[in-house]
């Protein structure tokens, strides 16, 4: 489904030129949980955002559905992010003062076609995330694994073929981190195709395979051959804090 | 629509950050709040001057006792301006149609019974309902009779007739002049607002035979109204009526003149050009606000872009194609502009009625600023807002998110 051949990536001109990518080739098939690792600055970032057709490869090629991404205009490429691609980001990037419900209807707006059923779609979604009792609350009302995992609802309302996760756990603590890739479980287990960046060794063991950075190129390619189990994970710390007195209720919220 | 789906989020975000919307409308607000108090004074100037000038009667002019300039009354006291000038006037000046003469008494009590009211006397010659196209409604004019016979008889206007009658009929009733008592033969047509604003059917209208011996005991007129057979020919019939009249009163100039002599146009003239500096300040004052609020609306709308950048490329993520985000900051622009110009109608309403209720400047409230208004609200929220716009669908997403 995702097709990487000899693609680079530079920025800027003559001597102050970065190569943030080079020659990366690989492929993703549909319904694949891939985890991106790799150190700070080896071109995680670059990658994700040529994946999600925010940019364009310098060289080389990136089909998507079998879509050359380069022949694409501004035009070509917002409709690829619109129906292709749902982004999670490390920051949630959630609009304040805006309801969970309205956040998560926030790409249809983009869409050719509002569907009649949106609302629904949203509810669907959103209780999907373990979310059904929060629709109407704002950002500023939700902890930030609730926040995350809006985003995620707001993600999957268009039936992206891509979820992309930069960094999903990186502002969450360790339970709120593990509820996440609990959702990006089931997802996988429903035939979505996932990659996620992180630098976090622990998450990247979540996916069915890894691949890791360094300067810009693969050094890494490996299947996981026992992906970590998040409910399991879950399980343990609820044990562990339990004994402590600290459970938190948030633990029941993901079905 | 999707762009009626994005146009909603522009105007969304208006109503999210309402401080700063109000400082970025209030321009907006105010320019067209400046209009529209120029409009409805500019409306209500031109019914005055309007009716003002009807008053005054067109093809027409007015020797007053006295000197001046511009629409001055007659001085009282003056006592060159006679009924010999009149005839002279009519005799030897060219163009002139009627020039009836009048003496007046302002503010003269007038009783009936207990009833008192306070009004114009005028004593005129039989032609003067023909010189001023005043006619009676009912009952009769001052007739060649009455001036021959020094009839006490009066002609009343329609407030007179209501302050001293009631819901009466007042013909064949009797006035009380000063010592004499007038029989009422007829009620004036109603006339109005004369130019300098005061009420023309407060008039008692009784010969100027019977004014000039048995009322004011005096041989001199007030003024001289002159009905022109030609209106066009009104400035050189006016000076030759000046230089008859500088014969017969024996002034040679530089000597002031004893009398003046006002047309229709120094009326209008006088009547209009107190509203025209009004009118030239408020419109200054609304261009310059709209201005200067546009500019205001562009550097506050382009520091939110900036503050806004992660929103801008968030939505860029989710599929907004550059002009979406141009049309969203357009959208913010115009619904602030356009808000900013309903408020500034009905606040601009609300002076211009408060202004005509306390200082009594006439306001006539019209549909015309509310269009005028509409496009200036157009043309500032496009104009000031298409430099935002494109600064924030320009953002290159990736930086925008970072
Ligand atoms: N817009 C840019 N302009 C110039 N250099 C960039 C830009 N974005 C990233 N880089 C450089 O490319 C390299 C890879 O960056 P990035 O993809 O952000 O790495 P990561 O996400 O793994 O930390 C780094 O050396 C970074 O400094
Ligand atoms: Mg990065």
């Amino acid at each position: 489904m995702i097709e990487f051949d000899r693609v680079s990536k530079t920025y800027g001109e003559g001597a102050g030129q970065v190569r943030a990518l080079q020659d990366v080739s690989f492929s993703v098939a549909a319904g694949e949980y891939v985890a991106i690792m790799g150190a700070s600055g080896t071109g995680k970032s670059t990658l994700m955002h040529l994946l999600g057709g925010l940019d364009t490869p310098s060289a080389g090629v990136y089909r998507l559905d079998g879509v050359d991404v380069a022949g694409l205009n501004d035009d070509g490429l917002s409709a690829l992010r619109n129906r292709k691609i749902g982004f999670v980001f490390q920051q949630f990037h959630l609009l304040e003062r805006t309801t969970a419900l309205q956040n998560v209807l926030l790409p249809l707006i983009y869409a050719d076609d509002y569907p009649a059923d949106a609302e629904a779609r949203g509810r669907r979604v959103l209780e999907a995330v373990g979310l059904g009792d929060r629709m109407d609350h704002r950002p500023n009302e939700l902890s930030g694994g609730q926040q995350q995992r809006v985003a995620v609802a707001r993600a999957l309302i268009n039936d992206p073929a891509l979820l992309l996760a930069d960094e999903p756990t990186g502002n969450l603590d360790r339970q709120s981190g593990l509820q996440l890739l609990s959702v990006f479980k089931r997802l996988h287990q429903q035939g979505r195709t996932i990659i996620v960046v992180t630098h976090d060794e622990q998450v990247a063991e979540h996916a069915d395979r890894i691949r890791v950075l360094r300067d810009g190129r693969i050094a890494d390619d490996r299947r996981v051959p026992e992906p970590r189990d998040a409910d399991a994970g879950l399980e343990t710390l609820a044990a562990s804090e339990g004994a402590a007195g600290a459970q938190q209720p948030e633990a029941e919220v993901v079905p | 629509m999707r762009i009626t789906r994005i146009a909603r989020q522009g105007a969304r975000s208006m109503g999210a950050h309402k401080l700063r919307s109000f400082f970025m409308m209030l321009g907006t607000l105010i320019g067209v709040a400046a209009m529209v108090v120029v409009m409805a004074a500019g409306a209500g100037a031109k019914a005055n001057v309007m009716s003002r000038v009807a008053g005054f009667g067109s093809g027409a002019l007015m020797v007053n006792a006295g000197g001046g300039r511009g629409h001055s009354m007659p001085q009282e006291g003056v006592v060159t301006l006679t009924p010999q000038d009149a005839d002279a006037i009519r005799a030897q000046v060219r163009g002139v149609d009627i020039a009836a003469s009048q003496a007046v008494k302002r503010g003269a009590s007038i009783k009936a019974g207990s009833a008192q009211a306070f009004g114009t006397v005028l004593g005129v010659e039989p032609s003067w309902h023909a010189a001023w196209d005043w006619p009676v409604e009912r009952g009769r004019a001052i007739s060649e009779e009455d001036m021959l016979t020094m009839a006490r008889v009066c002609v009343i206007g329609a407030t007179i007739e209501r302050d001293l009658f009631g819901g009466l009929d007042p013909i064949g009733q009797t006035l009380q002049l000063d010592n004499v008592r007038c029989q009422v033969v007829g009620v004036l047509a109603v006339r109005g607002t004369s130019p300098m604003g005061g009420d023309m059917d407060n008039r008692v209208v009784i010969p100027l035979t019977t004014a000039l011996r048995r009322v004011f005991n005096q041989e001199h007129l007030a003024s001289i109204r002159v009905k022109l057979s030609d209106p066009r020919r009104s400035q050189a019939t006016a000076d030759e009526i000046q230089a008859l009249l500088h014969e017969r009163h024996h002034i040679t100039p530089p000597a002031e003149d004893d009398f003046a002599i006002v047309s229709e146009t120094d009326v209008t003239q006088a009547v209009s050009g107190i509203e025209g500096t009004l009118t030239r300040l408020l419109t200054a004052l609304a261009g310059l606000s709209l201005l200067v609020g546009g500019m205001v609306l562009m550097n506050i709308l382009l520091l939110s872009v900036n503050e806004r950048r992660k929103e801008i490329g968030l939505r860029r993520a989710l599929g907004a194609r550059e002009r979406d985000v141009l049309h969203q900051f357009l959208a913010e622009s115009l619904a602030i502009t356009l808000l900013g110009m309903l408020l500034g109608t009905a606040f601009g309403w609300a002076v211009a009625l408060g202004l005509g209720a306390t200082i009594g400047m006439p306001v006539a409230l019209t549909w015309a600023p509310v269009a005028i208004g509409a496009a200036a609200a157009l043309a500032v929220g496009l104009g000031f807002g298409i430099q935002p716009a494109r600064r924030a669908a320009r953002l290159d997403p990736i930086k925008a998110l970072a």
